[in-house]
Formats: C-alpha cells, sequence, structure tokens
C-alpha cells in the first residue's frame, strides 16, 4: 500500500479521513496484525485491500495487481473473514452457506461438495454442518466465517477482528488454526483490537491508530514496549515507603489510592525493583497488570521520537 | 388507588405504549400516499369487477364489502405488532393482573381498530362517490360506529391469533395474510353468504366482519333497525369471544412458558 | 454462468428455509375461489378463464414486488453484500439467478389454481390456444424477473423500501390489468398500463383460453419482450451504480 488514504463524507455531517497516507508492505507467507482500538481504521483499510472499497487517493496491490483496476486478478486470490453475526444466511445450514460461496467462486459442483465436506472438518463444524446457521454459536459462526474465507482456496486472507466475542478457548483453537494456514503458504492480514491475539499469532504487527500508522514492528519488540508500561496495585504499605518507591528510577508515577496504592512504570526491568522493595516493606497485596492497549498507544503518540 | 382508576391508568398506557408502536412505523404522509392509496386501489379493484360484470349493484356490493374489510386488514396485521419480546416480558404480568384483562388488550389495540375503521370508512366514502355509488344521508352515518365493532372485533380475533403462533414467530407473515385473504373469502364480502354451502355459513358468522358486515349492509339497503342491531350485537360477541379466547389462550401459554423456559424467547 | 446458478440454486434453498417465500402460493388458491365464485354467482361462466387467471398473475407481481423487490435491501442489512464483492462472481449474474428461481416458483400457482377450480367448481382450464398460452406465461415470467431486477435495485436505493413495497400490490394490480383488462381503466390511467408489461400479459393471456383466435398475437409477445428487456437493462444500470456508490461511498443511500 502506498500512501493511501480514505476519507467518508456522510451526508449533512463533516468529512471522516479514516485512513490518511497509510503505507504498508507485507511479503507473502507473512501473517501480519494490524492493531488497533476500535474506530482506528482497520476495516476500511481492509476493506480496500479486499476490493470492496474504493480509497480516495493511494495506490494499492495485492499479490501485484491493483486493487482498483485489476479486480478480476484479485478476487479470486483473496478470502475475506469477517467477525460478528451477520454474513451468513442464517435461514440456510452451514453446508449450504458453504456450497452458495464455493460456487461464487467457479467451483464445479463436484469440488464445491468435496471442498465443502474438508472444509467443515478442518475448522470442527462437522457435527453441526446441517443446522441451521441461527442455531449456532458465537464461536461456531466464526468457524463458519473462516470457512468461507477459505472455500477459494485464497492465497491472501484479510481476518477482521475474528474473535471478538468469542470465550478463550475457542479463540485459542481459532488462532491455531490460523497458524497451520500460514504453513501452508498463505499470507494472512489479521486486523484486531486484542494485544494478545496480535502478539502471540503475528510475524509482524501495525499499530495503527486515527487512520494513521503508528509503527510497524515484531510482536516481541511490540512486547518488550508494552512490558516496559506496567502498573502495580499495592496494599499495605504506608506513605513512607510509596515516597521511597517514588524516588526510584523508572517509575513514572505514585497515586495513592484507599488503603493503597498504583504505581506506573515506564521502564523495563523497574517492576522487579519495585516489587522487591514493596515485599521487603511487608505490602499485604500486590498485582502487576499491563496497561491497555489505548493507553500504550497514549503513550507512543505522545512520545513520538521514541526509539523503539 | 381504586381499582377502576387503576384500570383506567393502566388502560391509559397502554393506549400509549401502542400508539408510540404506530407511530415508529407510519408518518401522515407515508398513511395517506402509502396505505390510503394502497386500500382505495383494493376497493376499486374489485368494484371494477362489478363493472366488467356489467351490473351496477354488484359494483356497489363489492365496493362495500371490500371496503369494510379495510378494517379486518389492519386488526389482524395486530398479529404482528403483538408478538415478540415485550408481549413475552408483558403477557404474564397483563394475565395476572388485577384489571380487567380485556380491558386492556382492547386499549392497546384500540388505535389499531382505530385505524381499520377510519381506512375502512375512508375508503367507502371516497370509491363510493367515485364509482358513482349514492349514500343515503343521514342514515349512513350509522356505518361509522358499526364499522368500528368490526374492526374491534378483527383486533380480538388477531390478538387470538397471536397466541396461537406466538411461538412460531416466522411464520407470522404468512398468517396474517393468509387469514386476510381467507376473511375475504368466507365472510360474505364478495358473494352473499346464502351463496356458501351451509356448513361454511355457520362457521362465517362466528368469524370477524361477517355479522358486522350484514348490519352495514343492512344500514345502506334500509332494512328494518332491529335487523341490523341484531347483527351488530352478533358482531359485537364475536369480538368479546375472540378476546375471552385469546385470553385463556395467553394463561396457557404464560403458564406452560414459566415451565419450560419459552417465555424467555426472544427475538 | 457459475454465478446465475449459484444464485438460483441459493434462492431454492431459502424458499424452502422461509415461510415467507409461500405467502403468494397460500392466498393463491384462495384467490381463484374469491374470483370464481363472484363470477359464477353472477351468472357469467365466459369470465372464469379471467377469473383463474387473476391469481397467476397476482402471484407474479407479488413475488416481483416483495421478494425480488426486497431481495438487495435484505442482503445488505444482513451484512452479506460485501463478502459478494469481493468474489470473482458477477453480481448481477447472481441476482437474476435467484430472481428466476423465485419467478419459476411463481408458476406454481398455475397449477393450483387448475386444481382449485376443478375441486372446488368443476371448472378446468380453457386450453383454446395452447401455444399461446405456454409462450404468454414464459414470455410473462421473463419480464417479471426482468421488473424484478429493476425494482432490487430501485428499492435498496430508497429510504423506506418496506412500506413501498407494500403500497404498490394493489395499484399495480390494477394497472396491470391482472383481472379487469385495463381498458376498462379511466381514461388518464391507460397510458401508464400500455407501458407495463402485465396489461398486455393478461390480455393475451385471457385470449389464449377463449375461443376467438388472438389478434397479433406475436407482435403483442414482442412487447412483452420488450418491455421487460427495458425493465431488465434499467435494473441492470441501476443495480451498476448501487454498487458502484458502494464501493465509493462505503455505504448505500442511508435508510
Amino acid at each position: 500500500m502506498e500512501e493511501v488514504s480514505r476519507v467518508f463524507e456522510p451526508r449533512k455531517k463533516p468529512p471522516v479521513v479514516a485512513l490518511d497516507g497509510v503505507s504498508l508492505s507485507i511479503p507473502s507467507g507473512e501473517i501480519h496484525g494490524l492493531l488497533g482500538p476500535n474506530g482506528a481504521g482497520k476495516t476500511t483499510l481492509v476493506k480496500i485491500l479486499s476490493t470492496v472499497l474504493l480509497p480516495t487517493s493511494g495506490r494499492a496491490r495485492v499479490l501485484g495487481h491493483d486493487v482498483v483496476e485489476e479486480t478480476k486478478a484479485v478476487r479470486p486470490a483473496i478470502g475475506i473473514v469477517f467477525g460478528g453475526e451477520r454474513g451468513l444466511y442464517w435461514r440456510l445450514t452451514g453446508r449450504q452457506n458453504l456450497e452458495y460461496w464455493g460456487a461464487l467462486y467457479k467451483l464445479s459442483a463436484r469440488e464445491t461438495k468435496a471442498r465443502t465436506q474438508r472444509l467443515i472438518d478442518r475448522v470442527g463444524l462437522t457435527e453441526r454442518a446441517d443446522e441451521r446457521v441461527e442455531t449456532y454459536s458465537r464461536g461456531m459462526k466464526q468457524r463458519l466465517h473462516l470457512a468461507r474465507g477459505l472455500v477459494g482456496d485464497a492465497t491472501v486472507l484479510f481476518l477482521d477482528e475474528p474473535t471478538t466475542g468469542m470465550d478463550p478457548l475457542a479463540a485459542r483453537e481459532f488462532r491455531t488454526l490460523i497458524a497451520e494456514l500460514r504453513r501452508e503458504g498463505r499470507t494472512i492480514l489479521l486486523a484486531t483490537h486484542d494485544m494478545v491475539e496480535a502478539e502471540t499469532v503475528c510475524d509482524r504487527v501495525t499499530l495503527i491508530d486515527r487512520g494513521k500508522v503508528v509503527a510497524t514492528e515484531s510482536p516481541r519488540t511490540l512486547g518488550r514496549v508494552i512490558s516496559r508500561f506496567q502498573r502495580i496495585d499495592v496494599e499495605g504499605v504506608d506513605g513512607a515507603v510509596l515516597d521511597q518507591v517514588r524516588t526510584l528510577t523508572g517509575v513514572s508515577s505514585v497515586v495513592e489510592i484507599d488503603g493503597g496504592a498504583r504505581i506506573e512504570v515506564d521502564e523495563e526491568g523497574a517492576t522487579q525493583v519495585v516489587l522487591g522493595r514493596l515485599v521487603e516493606a511487608g505490602a499485604t497485596s500486590v498485582r502487576t497488570s499491563l496497561p491497555s492497549l489505548e493507553e500504550v498507544y497514549v503513550q507512543l503518540i505522545g512520545d513520538r521520537g521514541l526509539e523503539l | 388507588m381504586t381499582a377502576l382508576a387503576t384500570t383506567v391508568n393502566v388502560m391509559h398506557h397502554a393506549f400509549r405504549a401502542g400508539l408510540a408502536d404506530y407511530r415508529a412505523i407510519f408518518t401522515w404522509k407515508s398513511w395517506l400516499a402509502g396505505w390510503m392509496v394502497r386500500v382505495i386501489a383494493q376497493v376499486a379493484f374489485f368494484a371494477l369487477i362489478g363493472e366488467r360484470l356489467g351490473d351496477d349493484q354488484k359494483t356497489f356490493y363489492l365496493l362495500v364489502g371490500n371496503s369494510i374489510l379495510i378494517a379486518a386488514v389492519t386488526g389482524i396485521f395486530s398479529l404482528n405488532m403483538t408478538t415478540g419480546e415485550r408481549w413475552a416480558g408483558t403477557l404474564p404480568l397483563l394475565v395476572a393482573s388485577p384489571s380487567s384483562p380485556i380491558l386492556v388488550f382492547s386499549a392497546r389495540g384500540s388505535y389499531l381498530a382505530a385505524d381499520g375503521a377510519l381506512s375502512a370508512l375512508a375508503a367507502l366514502f371516497i370509491a363510493g362517490p367515485l364509482f358513482g355509488m349514492e349514500l343515503p344521508w343521514p342514515r349512513v352515518l350509522a356505518v361509522v360506529p358499526l364499522t368500528a365493532v368490526v374492526g374491534l372485533a378483527s383486533y380480538c380475533f388477531g390478538t387470538f391469533l397471536a397466541g396461537i403462533v406466538f411461538r412460531f414467530r416466522s411464520i407470522n407473515g404468512l398468517v396474517v395474510l393468509t387469514v386476510t385473504v381467507l376473511l375475504m373469502a368466507a365472510c360474505g364480502v364478495n358473494v352473499p353468504l346464502s351463496y356458501y354451502p351451509e356448513a361454511l355459513e355457520w362457521f362465517s358468522r362466528v368469524l370477524p366482519v361477517t355479522n358486522g358486515l350484514l348490519a352495514i349492509r343492512g344500514v345502506l339497503d334500509g332494512a328494518d333497525t332491529a335487523t341490523i342491531l341484531g347483527n351488530a350485537a352478533l358482531e359485537a360477541a364475536v369480538a368479546v369471544g375472540w378476546m375471552t379466547l385469546a385470553l385463556a389462550s395467553f394463561n396457557r401459554l404464560a403458564s406452560r412458558g414459566r415451565r419450560d423456559g419459552s417465555l424467555d424467547y426472544g427475538a | 454462468m457459475r454465478a446465475f446458478l449459484a444464485g438460483f440454486r441459493l434462492e431454492l434453498r431459502i424458499i424452502r428455509a422461509a415461510p415467507d417465500a409461500f405467502i403468494p402460493l397460500a392466498t393463491a388458491p384462495l384467490f381463484a375461489l374469491i374470483f370464481l365464485s363472484i363470477v359464477r354467482q353472477s351468472g357469467r361462466p365466459d369470465l372464469q378463464a379471467d377469473a383463474l387467471m387473476a391469481p397467476v398473475l397476482m402471484t407474479l407481481w407479488w413475488i416481483a414486488l416483495q421478494q425480488a423487490g426486497n431481495m438487495i435491501t435484505g442482503d445488505r442489512w444482513e451484512a452479506l453484500l460485501e463478502p459478494l464483492l469481493a468474489t470473482p462472481a458477477n453480481l448481477a449474474s447472481v441476482l437474476l439467478g435467484r430472481i428466476a428461481a423465485l419467478t419459476c416458483f411463481g408458476l406454481i400457482s398455475f397449477l393450483e389454481v387448475w386444481i382449485v377450480g376443478e375441486l372446488a367448481f368443476g371448472v378446468s382450464i380453457p386450453f383454446e390456444h395452447p401455444v399461446a398460452l405456454v409462450v404468454t406465461l414464459l414470455v410473462t415470467a421473463f419480464a417479471t424477473a426482468g421488473t424484478s431486477v429493476a425494482f432490487a435495485a430501485v428499492f435498496v436505493l430508497t429510504r423506506n423500501a418496506y412500506t413501498f413495497t407494500n403500497s404498490l400490490s394493489y395499484p399495480l394490480y390494477l394497472l396491470g390489468g391482472v383481472f379487469v383488462p385495463a381498458a376498462i381503466l379511466p381514461g388518464f390511467i391507460q397510458p401508464i398500463s400500455t407501458g407495463i408489461f402485465m396489461s398486455w400479459s393478461a390480455d393475451l393471456l385471457r385470449a389464449s383460453l377463449k375461443p376467438p383466435p388472438i389478434d397479433d398475437l406475436w407482435q403483442r409477445i414482442g412487447v412483452v419482450v420488450l418491455l421487460g428487456a427495458l425493465s431488465f437493462l434499467l435494473g441492470r444500470a441501476l443495480l451498476f451504480h448501487v454498487l458502484r456508490r458502494m464501493r465509493t461511498n462505503g455505504e448505500l443511500a442511508t435508510a
């Protein structure tokens, strides 16, 4: 993608810049994460790459073909997996849905049947394949979406928040499936707002916020960045101890709350030191947590010159 | 609060709730341009058959019958509005309430019955003169309350049906339209009751529209007051009868629903 | 072609799964009863053929308006349009396939009224001009399909499609001369009727069931085909417009 911009002009409202000069390059065979909060522009980006939406400016190519001019070349090779409850014919069975989409990818009737069965088994819907989609749980629908995305044997897959609303176990199984896909040589763009997901599945991750690319990194780097910003909630230490903690290097803030305090760190390694101090001082309860994605962004965007 | 005051209060709120539902679907413009155009077209469609037959009396017969039927169309439509989560929520409450459920239900649907009657009357008074029909003033004004009763009876029938199809909401549309055409076929709308086989004639007396239509035709043809009032009373009885059956079926629904959890059946 | 068949098969499955699709098939026999009893009670057996064909035409109109008309609108609400766009299949072909399935399904009403006529009144369909009848039915189905595409494309652009489709039913039955020939309608409405393929089809259908020879049969068939094709082309153009709008704006006309 080169300097792709997308401006929406809803009626009677000021224009919305969904994407602003986004440039991105994803080598084949990579699982690339697109990480950002809601409204960051992830879905817009996916739509543009999947030829469903036209960019306002800039160019984008999938497998070497321009997404605006060469849709005939792009569409047979891609698959989209949207999240959510919609996007399926809920009155039909899972199998019937897949057979329809298979036919749209110009498969013969026999191929369609065979591939549908393979996909149903692969995503683990064998037992419920012939029941109406309206009876499926969220996780099952999601798996059907994935099967649908694969029905054209896509070389490039776009997944838009595929595990939203899934329970953790189902989400984990889903991610295993995605890893398998990469082994088959497919290229995957995974849009998500789940940091853990981005970290565990992706080769590289692009952080996007308000239509702009913030950074493109490997998850390890991301992880390091994020783990720099840790938060420690402690109870049972008095003001004197907290004052001491305040002076430690890497501690960015100490805020006293009812009966305890919240300590924020912004340097690697600072957490251990702080924890050590607190335990020594006889803290009754200590808990660490990671900041939310939004909070990380605030830090990153606030410190634009930050070396990653 | 006295029981009466409570009842009136509940009825008032029920009416407002129904009206709000209604406003969500119709505006003045869409009612006039959309609904009334279709209504007049429907009545004209049948009246023109009379013209085709070259029989003025038949034309007026069809015109009157199909105008009044419009009241039933709206009334049966109530089936759509009375199923769903709201229904599941309020149903057991209403059935268990101290105020008379019949009055409460009637209040909630009265705007539908009113709309139906209004549409029917508008159709009659617009299409009638269009087709050269002479409406006997001031006698014809008696048609107004009679049409209102037909509207109410249809609403009660629609409410009863709502209870039956409650568990199969997907066939709502099918039931509404099929029942509407069924009424068109069975209630003396297009052909006199005497044309029906006897069994059907008896059955149709139990349906909404049939008796009210006879009363209305009586008014227009100058029949004697006793016959007219008799048919009107029958129509009112039909209304009460179906509403009673509706409540009985809701009672069963509510208790069965409590047992098997089907009352949670949402969208 | 594959896309057409995919749509055809999809719609057949949807029909089987959705009770609403059966509405016209449930009401057609009832209308046949109503119309037949009207003409018989008035002592006009010569109009029985008219009475029998009317429900068939009403069914076709209903399908065009309600089922086909709401097809794109419905899909859009279910987020099914965009994934469809991303496939290599031609959306117009898929749509046409679905509409073709519906129209074929609607022709079942012909059998229904035949059966009802026989069972209830001992009236059978008089096949006076069988070739004309079959050809008329086929081109009528074709024209209905074409008009359906136009409806589907227009309704997705309008704000309140559903009230639209409800309010157009009887006016179209009237203008289409479904029972009473359009010639009986007042003078100022005639030109509109002439532009509606159904009025020509209806006249032809009725004529094919009556003894006298049919005037200008093939010219009139040609008119039906022409009007149907025009609707189809209009629908297709609108459809392209709709899709382009979706790609450019990211959404269709707001509801």
